[in-house]
C-alpha cells in the first residue's frame, strides 16, 4: 500500500499577521494542494489521505471548499478527508457542501466504521466538536484484519506538554488498536513516534504549507509506504511548501553589526517568496540611522511580507557626536534630555510619553532633522 | 528700528504738512506745551508702523483735524538691519500704503498695500491688530519700548510679545542655525498637533489620525463580522441540538410503537373475556328475571286473592253508611226550607222602610223647593228695581246732549285756536276807541262792522278795522284811524276757519261756552258712570243668567211646591218635621235590617249543614263505587294471574326448576370472572396512555423536524456569507492598521515629545536669560532709588511682580510702592528689556510725558541713566517741560511751537 498522508491544510485560514500578505499566504495554500495531488500522481500514491482540519473553519467561504475539492478532483485515484476539530461535523458544516459529491474520487470520512481502500482498509475518526478530551481511536479493533489496517485520526498525542489535551491519543494506540499505521492530524509539525520496538507507526505529516514564523518542519507531506500486513511502514518527507517564513534575530553591539544585518537580508533568496520577521535590538551609532532607514526600505519592498521590529534600538548612549555639534542652547539641552530618556536604564520619573522607545525615536528624527538642515 | 522723521499732514491739530526730524540716534526731547500735539506725533508713529492704511470707524474718524474733511497721512522714515525705510500711510478717503526702501541714495517703491503694512509691522509684532485702530495689545515689542502718556507702567505683556521676546532672546542664545531647527521642529509637529495639542482632524488631518478612523471603522465591522460568526456557530450548535431531539424524538415514537405492538394481543385477550362474561351476565340475569317473575306472579296471586276477601268486606260496610248519610240528608233539607220561609216573611217588611224614607225625602224636596222659592223671588224683585233705576238714569242720559272727554278736548283746542286767530287779528286790526262825553250818534263808514252804533255817557265804543277806520260822529267830525297796512285776510279766515270748527264742534251741544260743555261732559260722565254700576249689580243679582231664565226657574220651583202640597195638604198650614221624619224612616229601616239579617243567617246555617250532609253522603257513595271498582279489578286481576291454567302445585314446581337454571348460570358467570380477576389492571388503559405518549412523540418529532428545519435554513443562509473568511479579512485589515497606527503614533509621540523637550529647555533657558534682566532693572533702580527698595523680580511675563526691600525677606508688590518708586520701577524694567532686545540692533524707546512723579533728584539720576543707555538705544522723550530735561548732553532738542511757527 502506497498513500499520501497529508493533514492541516487550514484552507480559508486568517493571516492577520502578515498584513498585507494574508491573502496571498491563503492562496498559497491552495497553490501547494495542487503540488500535493502533482506529488501524489508522480509518486504513484494509490490514495491521499487527509487527517483533518482541511479546512481552517466550517464557516469559511464556500468557494474554497469548491476549488478544494477541485483541486483534489483531479487526482487520479481516491482522496479520503477526515473532519478535525477545526472542521468538525457540525450542521452545515463544510462536509455538507455539494462539492464532494461533485467529484467521485473524494470521500468524507464522516463514520467511525471501517472503509475499504486499496490494499488495505482504512479506520477513520471523525471529529464531531471543536474540544474534546476523548480518545478518538478507542473504538477500533483492528487485531483481527487480515489486511493492512491504516487509522487515520485528529488529535494530541499523549506526552505534548498541554494544559488540556485535545483528542488525546495514546503513544502505544497503533498496538492498542492493532494498526499497521496511524496517519495523525492536529499539530503542524512533521513528528514521528515510533512503538517499542521503535518502529514509527504514528506520525504528523505536519501542514503542507507553513502557517507562521517559528513552525519547525512545516510544508511537508508524508510518503507512506506499507509492504504487508505487519509490516513496518516507510515514511518519507515531501516538501509541498514554497513559502518561507524567515525570522531574523539580530543585536547591534558595534559599529558595523547594521551592516551586516543588512547585508544578511539583501542576500535571502526568493525575496518574493519569502516573509521576513526582523527584529533588531542594541545600539545605533548615529552614523548607522540611515543604513537602518536601508534596511527598512529592502525589506518592504522586495519581500512578501516584512515586518521590522527596531523598537529596541537605542542610539549609542556614548556617541554625542552629533549632538555636540548641535547650536548650543535648548536644541543641545533637548537632544542630551532626550538621551538620557532613551536610556532603558533612565533612574528618573518617567512622565507619560516619555518612554525609552518614544524617546529614542525623538532622538533619530532629531538627528533626521540636523541631518536635514545641515544639507 | 532707529526713527529718522515724521511728518504728518491733515492728523488732528497738524492740519497742513508738518515735519519733525532728523532725529539722533541717540537722545532725543521733543518738548512743547499742552495740546501742541505732541502725543499726536506719538500716535501717529504707531499708525503709520502698525495700524493698516484700510482701517476705518469712529477712532480712525477721530484723526481729521477738527472741522475739516481732510484725510490723515503720516510718513515715517526708518532704519531697521541696516536699511533705510520710508513708510507713508494715508488713512481714511485716501487710504493708501507705499513703503519705499534706500537704494543708491534714494527711496525706491519697494512694497505697497496690505504687503507694505505687515512688512512695516513685523518689525515690532507679527499679530495685526483687529477691527479698528491698534490698542497697546498688538504693538508687539513696542509694548516694551514705547510707553504712551500715563502709561509707563508694564503690567501684562501679550503672550506673542512674551513669545518674540523669549524667541528673540532664544534665537540670540541659540544661533541661527537653531532658528532653522526649530522651525522645522516646529514644522513637524504643528503638521500633527493643533496649538491647542491635540491631533489635527479634518483636511490637514495627519495619516495617524485617518489611520485610527481607518482603524475604528475596521473596529466597527470586525464586531459585526464577529457577531455574524458567532451567531454561525450559534447556530450551529442550536441545529445540532435540534437534530439530537429530532432524533431522540423519532427514537421515542419508535419505541412507543414497539410497546404498542406487544400490548395488542393482550388487551384483545382481554376484551374476549369481557364479551364472555357479558354474555353470561345475561343469562344470569335471564334466569334470575324468570325466577322472579313466576314468584312474582305466584305472589301477587296469593295477595290478589288476600285483597279481594278484604274489598268484599269493606264494600258491604259502605252500603250500611250511605243509609245513614240519606237520612240525615232529608233532615236537614227540610230545615232549611223551615229557614228560608221564615227570610221571606221578613223581606215582605221592605215597602214600610221605603215608604218612610220617601215621606222623608219628600218633606226635603218640598223644604228645599220653599227656600230655593224664595231666594228666586228675592233675586227678581231685586233685579227688577235696579232695572227700573237703570232706566231712569238710561233716559237722562239719552235726553243729556254731552261732549265726551274727545270733544270736549278737541273744543278747547278749537277755542284756543279761535281766540288766538282772534288775537291776532285783533292785534293787526286798528282801533279806534271813542269817549263820549255826552250821548250821541256813531256811524261806522269803514270797519269790521259798519253801522250805526248808538254813544253814551263815559261809556267807551272801540270800532276796529283795516287798513282803516272811519267813523262820523254826527255834526261833530269824520274820524280817520289808520295803522301799518297789513294783510288781515289770511288772519279773518283763520278766524272764520276756527269759528266754523267751533261751531261745527259745538252745534249740537246748543252752546260753546266751554264751561257749559264742560258741565255736559261732567254730568255725562256721571251718569254713564252710574249706569255702569247699575248694570254690574244687576249682573251680579243674575248670576251670569238673564232675567228670565231665573223667573221660569223660579216657576218650576214654585210648580214643584205645589204638586208636593198637592200631596201633601196639611204641609200648606204647617211644614213638615224634616229630622222627625229622617229618624222614623231609619229606625224603620234598622229594624228591617236585623231582621231580615238574622233570618238570613237562620237559613245560611241550615243550608251549609245540608250542603256537609250532602257532601258526606257523597263521599260515601264516592267510596263505595271505588270500593266496588277495586273489587271488579281484583277479580279480573285474578283471573288474568291463573289464566295460565295451571294450578298453585304446579306453579310452585315450576319455580324450583327455574331456580336451579339461574345457580348453574351463575357459576358460569363467577367463572369468567375469576379469569378476569387474574389481571392485574385494566390493558386497555395502558394501551390508551400508549398510544397517547405516540400522538406526542410524534408532534414533538414533527415539530423538532420543523424547527430543525427552519435553523438549518438560516444556518445556510450563514453559511453562504462565508462568516470566517469574512472576519479573517477584516481581522488581517485590522493587523495592518494596528502595525501602521503604533508606528505613526510611536512617531507622532516622539516629534511631540522632541517638540516638548526643545520648548521645555528653551524655557529654562530663558528664565535663565530672563535672570539678567532682572539684576539689569534692579542695578538701574538702586541707581536711581538707592537699596532701600531692594530689588525688583521679574514676573512669568517680563513685568516687575514684586519688589524685594532689604530689610525684609518678603516681596511687596508693585501696589503697594509709591508713585514715584513705581514710575522708577517701570522704567528699570523697559530699560532693561530693551537693552536685551537692543543686543542686536539698536532699537528705538520712546518715552511720551513719564516720570512726572518723580523728584528732581531722582530724575536726574535718570537723565544720566538716559544718557548712558542712549549709547545703545535710541531714545525719544516728549515732554512739557524741557527744563527737566535741560541737563542731558548729547541730545537732540525739537521745540515743537518753533517748528510750527517754522
Amino acid at each position: 500500500m502506497r498513500f499520501i498522508h497529508t493533514a492541516d491544510w487550514q484552507i480559508g485560514m486568517k493571516a492577520a499577521h502578515v498584513g498585507t500578505a494574508a491573502e496571498t499566504v491563503r492562496d498559497e495554500r491552495l497553490q501547494a494542494a495542487r503540488r500535493v495531488v502533482k506529488l501524489a500522481e508522480q509518486a504513484r500514491a494509490e490514495f491521499v489521505v487527509l487527517a483533518g482540519d482541511t479546512f481552517e473553519n466550517n464557516g469559511v467561504d464556500r468557494i474554497l471548499i469548491q476549488r478544494t475539492a477541485d483541486i483534489l478532483g483531479k487526482f487520479g485515484g481516491q482522496v479520503y478527508l477526515l473532519p478535525g476539530n477545526h472542521d468538525a461535523l457540525d450542521p452545515c458544516s463544510i462536509w455538507e457542501h455539494p462539492a464532494w459529491a461533485s467529484h467521485d474520487n473524494l470521500r468524507v470520512l464522516d463514520k467511525a466504521e471501517p472503509v475499504d481502500v486499496p490494499g488495505g482498509i482504512l479506520y477513520p475518526c471523525p471529529v464531531h466538536e471543536e474540544h474534546s478530551s476523548r480518545n478518538p481511536v478507542q473504538w477500533i479493533k483492528a487485531a483481527n484484519s487480515p489486511r493492512i489496517a491504516v487509522g487515520v485520526a485528529h488529535g494530541t498525542v499523549e506526552g505534548l506538554q498541554l494544559e488540556e489535551p485535545e483528542y488525546p491519543i495514546p503513544r502505544d494506540a497503533p498496538t492498542l488498536a492493532g494498526l499497521d499505521y496511524i496517519a495523525l492530524g492536529h499539530w503542524h509539525s512533521y513528528a514521528t513516534y515510533p512503538d517499542s520496538d521503535n518502529v514509527v507507526r504514528m506520525a504528523y505529516s505536519g501542514t503542507h504549507e507553513p502557517t507562521k514564523f517559528g513552525e519547525r518542519d512545516s510544508g511537508n507531506v508524508l510518503l507512506v509506504d506499507i509492504e504487508a500486513r505487519g509490516e513496518h511502514p516507510v515514511l518519507t518527507p515531501m516538501k509541498t511548501g514554497r513559502l518561507s517564513w524567515t525570522v531574523i534575530e539580530q543585536e547591534l553591539r558595534q559599529p558595523g553589526d547594521l551592516a551586516r544585518v543588512s547585508s544578511m537580508v539583501e542576500k535571502l533568496e526568493d525575496p518574493a517568496s519569502t516573509l521576513l520577521d526582523l527584529r533588531i535590538k542594541g545600539v545605533l551609532w548615529a552614523d548607522e540611522s540611515q543604513e537602518l532607514s536601508r534596511i527598512r526600505e529592502i525589506s518592504q519592498s522586495r519581500f512578501l511580507f516584512s515586518r521590522l521590529d527596531d523598537s529596541c534600538i537605542v542610539p549609542y548612549p556614548d556617541d554625542e557626536s552629533w549632538v555636540s555639534g548641535l547650536p548650543a542652547g535648548s536644541l543641545r539641552d533637548a537632544a542630551l534630555r532626550l538621551s538620557e530618556l532613551a536610556d532603558p536604564s533612565y533612574p528618573g520619573e518617567r512622565l507619560p510619553g516619555t518612554s525609552f522607545e518614544t524617546a529614542s525615536r525623538a532622538l533619530l528624527e532629531l538627528y533626521a532633522l540636523v541631518s536635514e538642515v545641515s544639507k | 528700528m532707529i526713527l529718522h522723521a515724521i511728518s504728518l499732514k491733515g492728523w488732528r491739530c497738524f492740519a497742513e504738512s508738518f515735519q519733525i526730524g532728523p532725529f539722533s540716534d541717540g537722545l532725543n526731547v521733543v518738548h512743547g506745551p499742552n495740546g501742541v500735539g505732541k502725543s499726536t506725533i506719538f500716535e501717529a508713529l504707531v499708525r503709520a508702523l502698525i495700524d493698516s492704511h484700510r482701517v476705518r470707524g469712529r477712532d480712525a474718524e477721530a484723526l481729521r483735524p477738527w472741522g475739516r474733511s481732510l484725510s490723515p497721512v503720516v510718513t515715517v522714515e526708518f532704519s531697521h538691519g541696516g536699511t533705510k525705510y520710508r513708510v507713508s500711510k494715508g488713512f481714511l478717503d485716501k487710504a493708501y500704503c507705499e513703503l519705499e526702501r534706500k537704494e543708491d541714495r534714494r527711496f525706491v517703491r519697494f512694497s505697497e498695500g496690505e504687503a507694505a503694512d505687515q512688512f512695516v509691522r513685523a518689525l515690532l509684532t507679527k499679530n495685526p491688530p483687529g477691527r479698528g485702530l491698534a490698542r497697546r495689545d498688538n504693538w508687539g515689542l513696542a509694548q516694551v519700548l514705547w510707553a504712551p502718556q500715563g502709561e509707563l507702567a508694564l503690567l501684562s505683556l501679550s503672550g506673542d510679545v512674551v513669545a518674540d521676546v523669549r524667541q528673540m532672546l532664544g534665537a540670540q542664545v541659540s544661533g541661527p542655525e537653531s532658528g532653522r531647527l526649530e522651525r522645522r521642529i516646529r514644522e513637524l509637529y504643528t503638521g500633527l498637533y493643533t496649538t491647542t495639542r491635540k491631533l489635527r482632524s479634518g483636511r490637514d488631518a495627519p495619516e495617524l489620525v485617518t489611520l485610527q478612523e481607518r482603524l475604528e471603522d475596521a473596529n466597527e465591522r470586525w464586531g459585526e463580522a464577529m457577531e455574524r460568526q458567532q451567531e454561525f456557530e450559534e447556530l450551529s450548535r442550536k441545529v445540532e441540538d435540534l437534530r439530537s431531539r429530532q432524533a431522540e424524538a423519532e427514537r421515542t415514537s419508535h419505541e412507543l410503537e414497539k410497546r404498542l405492538m406487544l400490548l395488542g394481543p393482550k388487551v384483545q385477550e382481554y376484551n374476549k373475556l369481557l364479551s364472555t362474561r357479558s354474555e353470561r351476565e345475561a343469562k344470569v340475569h335471564e334466569a334470575e328475571a324468570l325466577h322472579d317473575s313466576l314468584k312474582q306472579c305466584m305472589d301477587n296471586i296469593a295477595k290478589t286473592r288476600k285483597s279481594l276477601a278484604k274489598t268484599q268486606e269493606g264494600c258491604s260496610k259502605l252500603h250500611d253508611e250511605l243509609s245513614d248519610r240519606e237520612l240525615e240528608a232529608r233532615e236537614l233539607r227540610a230545615k232549611v226550607e223551615r229557614a228560608t220561609k221564615n227570610l221571606e216573611d221578613k223581606r215582605k217588611e221592605r215597602p214600610k222602610v221605603k215608604e218612610a224614607q220617601d215621606e222623608t225625602e219628600l218633606a226635603r224636596r218640598y223644604l228645599e223647593a220653599l227656600q230655593r222659592a224664595s231666594n228666586l223671588q228675592e233675586r227678581v224683585k231685586k233685579v227688577r228695581k235696579l232695572d227700573q233705576k237703570l232706566k231712569e238714569l238710561s233716559g237722562q242720559r239719552s235726553k243729556l246732549v254731552a261732549p265726551d272727554n274727545a270733544t270736549i278736548r278737541n273744543i278747547r283746542r278749537t277755542v284756543k285756536a279761535h281766540d288766538e286767530a282772534r288775537l291776532r287779528l285783533d292785534a293787526a286790526l286798528i282801533t279806534l276807541q271813542i269817549v263820549p262825553s255826552k250821548k250821541g250818534n256813531l256811524t261806522v263808514v269803514e270797519a269790521e262792522e259798519s253801522g250805526s252804533r248808538t254813544l253814551l255817557p263815559e261809556e267807551p265804543v272801540e270800532v276796529k278795522g283795516s287798513p282803516r277806520v272811519v267813523v262820523d260822529l254826527a255834526g261833530v267830525a269824520r274820524l280817520r284811524a289808520w295803522g301799518p297796512v297789513v294783510s288781515i285776510d289770511d288772519m279773518r279766515k283763520s278766524l272764520a276757519k276756527h269759528a266754523n270748527a267751533l261751531s261745527k264742534l259745538t252745534a249740537r251741544f246748543h252752546t260753546a261756552d266751554i264751561e257749559a260743555l264742560e258741565a255736559l261732559n261732567e254730568r255725562g260722565t256721571e251718569l254713564d258712570k252710574r249706569i255702569t254700576k247699575l248694570n254690574t249689580e244687576i249682573e251680579a243679582t243674575l248670576g251670569g243668567s238673564p232675567l228670565d231664565d231665573v223667573e221660569r226657574e223660579l216657576s218650576h220651583v214654585q210648580s214643584e211646591t205645589n204638586t208636593i202640597l198637592g200631596q201633601r195638604r196639611k204641609w200648606a198650614k204647617k211644614a213638615p218635621d224634616l229630622d222627625r221624619l229622617a229618624k222614623n224612616a231609619e229606625a224603620i229601616r234598622d229594624k228591617f235590617v236585623a231582621d231580615v239579617e238574622t233570618a238570613e243567617q237562620k237559613r245560611d246555617a241550615a243550608q251549609a249543614a245540608h250542603a256537609a250532609a250532602n257532601e258526606r253522603k257523597a263521599a260515601t257513595v264516592a267510596r263505595l263505587e271505588e270500593t266496588e271498582t277495586r273489587l271488579r279489578d281484583l277479580q279480573e286481576t285474578l283471573v288474568e294471574l291463573t289464566s295460565d291454567g295451571k294450578t298453585d302445585v304446579e306453579r310452585l314446581k315450576e319455580s324450583k326448576a327455574i331456580a336451579r337454571k339461574w345457580e348453574a348460570a351463575k357459576a358460569d358467570f363467577e367463572e369468567v370472572e375469576d379469569k378476569l380477576r387474574t389481571y392485574e389492571y385494566d390493558p386497555r388503559t395502558d394501551l390508551e396512555k400508549l398510544e397517547g405518549l405516540r400522538k406526542s412523540a410524534d408532534a414533538e418529532a414533527r415539530k423538532a423536524l420543523s424547527d430543525q428545519n427552519r435553523e438549518e435554513g438560516r444556518l445556510e443562509q450563514l453559511t453562504a456569507l462565508g462568516t470566517y473568511s469574512s472576519l479573517a479579512k477584516i481581522e488581517e485589515e485590522i493587523a495592518v492598521l494596528n502595525e501602521a497606527v503604533t508606528r505613526e503614533q510611536l512617531r507622532a509621540d516622539a516629534i511631540r515629545l522632541l517638540y516638548d523637550t526643545v520648548e521645555e529647555c528653551q524655557n529654562q533657558a530663558l528664565v535663565a536669560v530672563g535672570r539678567p534682566v532682572e539684576q539689569a532693572a534692579t542695578r538701574t533702580l538702586q541707581r536711581i532709588a538707592g537699596t532701600r527698595i531692594g530689588g525688583i523680580q521679574i514676573g512669568e511675563h517680563l513685568e516687575p511682580a514684586c519688589v524685594l526691600p532689604q530689610r525684609t525677606d518678603e516681596s511687596v508688590s508693585i501696589v503697594e510702592v509709591s508713585g514715584g518708586e513705581k514710575e522708577q520701577i517701570y522704567l528699570a524694567t523697559r530699560l532693561a528689556l530693551a537693552e536685551v532686545l537692543a543686543r542686536n540692533e539698536r532699537h528705538l524707546v520712546v518715552l511720551d510725558d513719564v516720570l512726572t512723579a518723580t523728584d528732581s533728584l531722582r530724575l536726574a539720576r535718570i537723565l544720566r541713566i538716559l544718557e548712558e543707555a542712549a549709547e545703545r538705544l535710541q531714545i525719544v522723550i516728549l515732554t512739557c517741560h524741557p527744563e527737566r530735561y535741560g541737563a542731558l548732553t548729547e541730545t537732540q532738542f525739537f521745540d515743537l511751537e518753533e517748528l510750527l511757527r517754522a
